[in-house]
């Protein structure tokens, strides 16, 4: 059995201060619709993950605030500037790992490549950058068209945090990574975040490598936020809720909460519902259910339950 | 110390890094006015978010576990008596996870109290039906 019904998770995150805003954002490619009206807020020392399908718009939206990107409609601010207007200034102030891993200047020695990073951010930390560098294990000698796939990723970190910026926008950041140097990467950001404030926002597939140190969530699809959201909340309202039901039973009527999704055969079903906890668990048992368990959703399983329901919806 | 967390745990991992201290005061590796890691040590070996450990840290002070001293760092307030207040509260929390599994399964409250007895106990049918004699 299943059974949709509108699930609409909150979009606004209140006041402030935010580090990124975008505003009824628009963007076009032609007849494809980029971005399309989107409403993000990134909170000052927040680690927000952006998670989406493919084509969702993720990296034209992190291009957007970086400058490289020139939207149509809407407004955008980034540490209070418009990247459309300042872009050199605010690109200063970012610390970016974009999507593509090959280099602008390929041909240059990664040591001649992060002297050139040096001089284009003001505030590069030296001392921070060696260790950086010894850390990832990173030869200065080798030009960059050498490097593979995870030894440029390395690269680009290094190249993003060495300057201890006020926002990083790390686009698959762990894209390409071996299970050693991802472990050593997610050591590296906990580390940042304590030594300097930062503001960051991941964009990625994976969203279970960098999960421990998210603390807000922003669902896309198709150019629009389906909700932005603290992971806390996302863990205290969206829930699934395993019970047991009588045969032939036909549903609780009038849940306390949203149901996202609903599936199950016969006698026991699952149900991942948006809503108070205690409110949908009375609702259920009222209606005959015996709860049995209640739990929280990794953010990947929230994503995948809140995608499937717009896909159905469309189709 | 040594602080374990599991992802695929219920809890939020503030929560579990909370237990996991009142588990070492209760355990005993850990004692009033022992130094706990800090933020930046713990974030770094659990990689997790430093403010998920702050949270942890603050949350415990609320509860009067550990004192947290300005550029000193954090440690175990001097006057916790593990055994009076951490040892019942951690108890709970055990049963409380308990409880949940059983329901999941199906159990009631009676059915558990009576399988951990004989698991105590080393009761000789606590393997279930069979599985010493599968072996053989």
């Amino acid at each position: 059995m299943t059974d949709i019904a509108m699930a609409a998770l909150p979009i606004d995150l209140g006041s402030g201060p935010f580090a990124v805003t975008t505003r009824a954002l628009a963007k076009r490619f032609g007849a494809v619709r980029a971005l399309d009206g989107l409403d993000l807020q990134v909170p000052e020392g927040a680690v927000y993950v952006l998670v989406g399908p493919n084509g969702a718009g993720k990296s034209t939206l992190i291009r957007t605030i970086m400058g490289l990107v020139r939207y149509q409609a809407g407004a955008v601010s980034v540490l209070g500037r418009d990247p459309a207007d300042r872009g050199a200034e605010v690109r200063a102030d970012i610390g970016y790992v974009p999507e593509d891993y090959r280099f602008g200047y390929a041909w240059m020695t990664v040591g001649r490549w992060l002297e050139h990073e040096a001089v284009y951010h003001p505030s590069w930390d030296a001392e921070y950058a060696r260790e950086l560098s010894t850390r990832y294990e990173i030869d200065r000698g080798r030009r960059c068209h050498t490097l593979s796939k995870g030894q440029s990723r390395r690269v680009q970190l290094l190249a993003a945090l060495a300057h201890r910026p006020p926002l990083l926008l790390l686009d698959e950041p762990t894209d390409g990574l071996d299970h050693v140097v991802r472990d050593e990467t997610l050591s590296i950001l906990s580390e940042h975040l304590a030594d300097s404030p930062t503001t960051v926002v991941i964009s990625t597939h994976r969203v279970y490598e960098v999960e421990p140190l998210v603390d807000h969530v922003g669902v896309l699809s198709e150019g629009r936020l389906l909700g932005q959201l603290p992971r806390d909340e996302l863990r205290g309202s969206l829930l699934r809720y395993w019970a047991d039901v009588p045969e032939g039973w036909s549903g609780p009527g009038e849940l306390g909460g949203r149901v996202v999704k609903r599936s199950g055969a016969a006698r026991a079903i699952e149900w991942t519902v948006w809503g108070d906890r205690d409110a949908v668990t009375r609702g259920l048992s009222e209606a005959g259910a015996a709860v049995r368990e209640v739990a929280p959703l990794s953010v990947d399983e929230a994503a995948v339950a809140l995608l499937s329901e717009t896909g159905r919806k469309a189709s | 110390m040594k602080i374990r967390l599991s992802h695929a745990d219920g809890r939020p991992l503030y929560v579990q890094i909370m237990d996991e201290v009142r588990s070492g005061l209760v355990r005993g590796t850990l004692r009033p006015e022992d130094p706990l890691p800090s933020v930046r040590e713990l974030s770094s070996s659990l990689r997790v978010n430093p403010r998920t450990v702050s949270q942890a840290y603050a949350a415990l002070e609320r509860d009067g576990v550990v004192r947290i001293r300005h550029g000193k760092g954090t440690f175990v307030a001097p006057g916790v008596r593990p055994d009076e207040r951490e040892r019942p509260r951690l108890a709970r929390e055990v049963a409380r996870r308990a409880l949940a599994d059983a329901s999941r399964n199906g159990l009631a409250l009676g059915d558990l109290m009576t399988a951990l007895r004989e698991v105590e106990g080393g009761d000789p049918h606590q393997d279930g039906d069979g599985r010493k004699e599968g072996g053989q």
